[in-house]
């Protein structure tokens, strides 16, 4: 338990570095984003209670508005994902029994659960934002260029990441 | 109550979410982004921490940029620097012509003002080279002084440029008197000083004390009469006894020329003229 508690505690600051470190500094062709902290979020374990979720995800988001100077815009997304998760996860997974352990990855769930997973979980993200940000500067096809562009970048980085977090010797299974 | 704790627990989930959801809508609409709190912006301690650690990485990946765009920067500074330069001093010329005082006695000699662009004074044979050349109405052997005395005589010249020959060039003599006296020796450079020249062949009934003042002696179209030269610091006896040599202490100073004044004499051509056809008439 504790040694669980340390992992997901250093996955979550170093995406959080990684991501007000690099990825917020990237804008691909203006429009693409990538948004990889919320792989965290994503990851935590599908057991975990809907309240510590919610809490994680809130200062998550709230770490990165920090960083980044959004305040709110961040942390409002990431609770709402939060609170959303596990209904995505529901979508795809309909019986939990069907799953072997409790951290949804790409070797837990089998590939193409995973990618619909985590591309449904981030584009919900980054409607939520892109829609918040919008707020200030209104323009729909600009709107949905950033949503789409910013998703499938975020989440081909984000399977990048979970194929590095997964251990080489679960790989051989 | 207890009721009530139940369906708090119950619904924990919905509103812890709320909860969240209206700190951030909170944070995210409370008004003016003047205002946000310190620990909340990218200001506080911590982030400011890591953004500053992140940069001392990152900064160096743009140094080559950086650096090219600096010099590109200098360059352009350099260009203006050198334009500005151009443009005062035309402008000392200026002021340089308007207030020399000419004596009339000088009137059969015009000056064209140049400024030294390159000259030595640690060499065993110095040159200078000055900004204005043939197109100026510089010509070979013509005399060049500065506001203290004389500093050389032309010696090659382009279209543009000219070198002079520095009195601090052994290869040079230049006839030279006590001022006063008639009797003519000629100065040259012995090497030591730049500061100092001698003044060789002198005759020995010429009369001087320390202190007299050197002039040119104006026996040639180089240099007019009573151009200063220095001052006499020490003299000594030549071995045959016939000639005294006079130390002198130059009144121009080499290491800081800037604005010198090319002597052209008018009469020149007319006086060589006149020599070369008393060559001829003497080779009969």
């Amino acid at each position: 338990m504790g040694k669980t508690i340390l992992q997901y505690s250093l996955l979550g600051i170093a995406l959080i570095l990684a991501q007000v470190i690099v990825f917020n500094h990237i804008c691909l062709f203006n429009v693409a984003v990538p948004m990889v902290f919320i792989y965290l979020i994503v990851r935590l374990p599908i057991t975990l209670s809907v309240n510590w979720v919610l809490t994680i995800s809130f200062f998550t988001g709230l770490l990165v508005d920090i960083f980044s100077d959004t305040q709110g815009m961040n942390a409002m997304a990431c609770t709402v994902l939060g609170f959303c998760r596990k209904p995505v996860f529901r979508l795809y997974v309909p019986r939990e029994e069907d799953v072997t352990r409790p951290e949804p990855t790409m070797h837990t769930l089998g590939t193409a659960v995973f990618i619909k997973y985590l591309s449904t979980a981030t584009l919900l993200y980054c409607i939520l934002v892109f829609t918040i940000e919008a707020f200030t500067f209104f323009n729909p096809l600009q709107l949905v260029l950033r949503i789409v562009c910013s998703t499938i970048l975020s989440t081909v980085l984000m399977l990048g990441i979970d194929s590095l977090m997964t251990p080489r010797s679960e790989k051989r299974l | 109550m207890s009721e009530l704790f139940k369906f708090i627990l119950k619904y924990s989930a919905w509103f812890l979410f709320v909860v969240y959801m209206v700190l951030s809508a909170m944070l995210l609409f409370s008004g003016n982004p003047f205002q946000h709190h310190v620990y909340l912006s990218s200001a506080n301690y911590v982030s400011s921490g890591v953004y500053r650690m992140s940069n001392n990485v990152g900064s160096y990946f743009s140094l080559r940029e950086i650096n090219e765009d600096l010099q590109r920067r200098n360059s352009d500074l350099e260009l203006e620097i050198y334009r500005l330069n151009d443009i005062i001093r035309g402008y000392q010329h200026q002021i340089y012509a308007d207030t020399m005082t000419v004596d009339p006695a000088l009137d059969r000699y015009d000056f064209i003002i140049a400024q030294v662009i390159n000259n030595s004074i640690n060499h065993s044979h110095n040159y200078i080279t000055i900004d204005k050349g043939e197109l100026d109405g510089v010509r070979p052997e013509m005399g060049v002084m500065d506001q203290n005395g004389i500093v050389g005589i032309v010696n090659v010249v382009g279209p543009h440029t000219a070198r002079l020959m520095s009195v601090l060039n052994p290869y040079q003599r230049l006839s030279c008197k006590v001022k006063g006296q008639q009797q003519v020796g000629s100065l040259v450079w012995d090497g030591k000083s730049p500061s100092e020249a001698l003044l060789e062949e002198l005759p020995k009934h010429a009369r001087f004390v320390k202190g007299d003042t050197i002039v040119t002696s104006g026996y040639s179209s180089v240099f007019p009469e009573g151009v200063p030269v220095g001052t006499v610091i020490g003299g000594s006896r030549d071995r045959e006894d016939n000639f005294f040599t006079l130390r002198v202490k130059l009144f121009t100073d080499f290491s800081t020329l800037s604005i010198v004044r090319v002597i052209d004499d008018k009469m020149k051509d007319e006086l060589s003229e006149v020599e070369r056809n008393l060559e001829i008439k003497e080779g009969y």
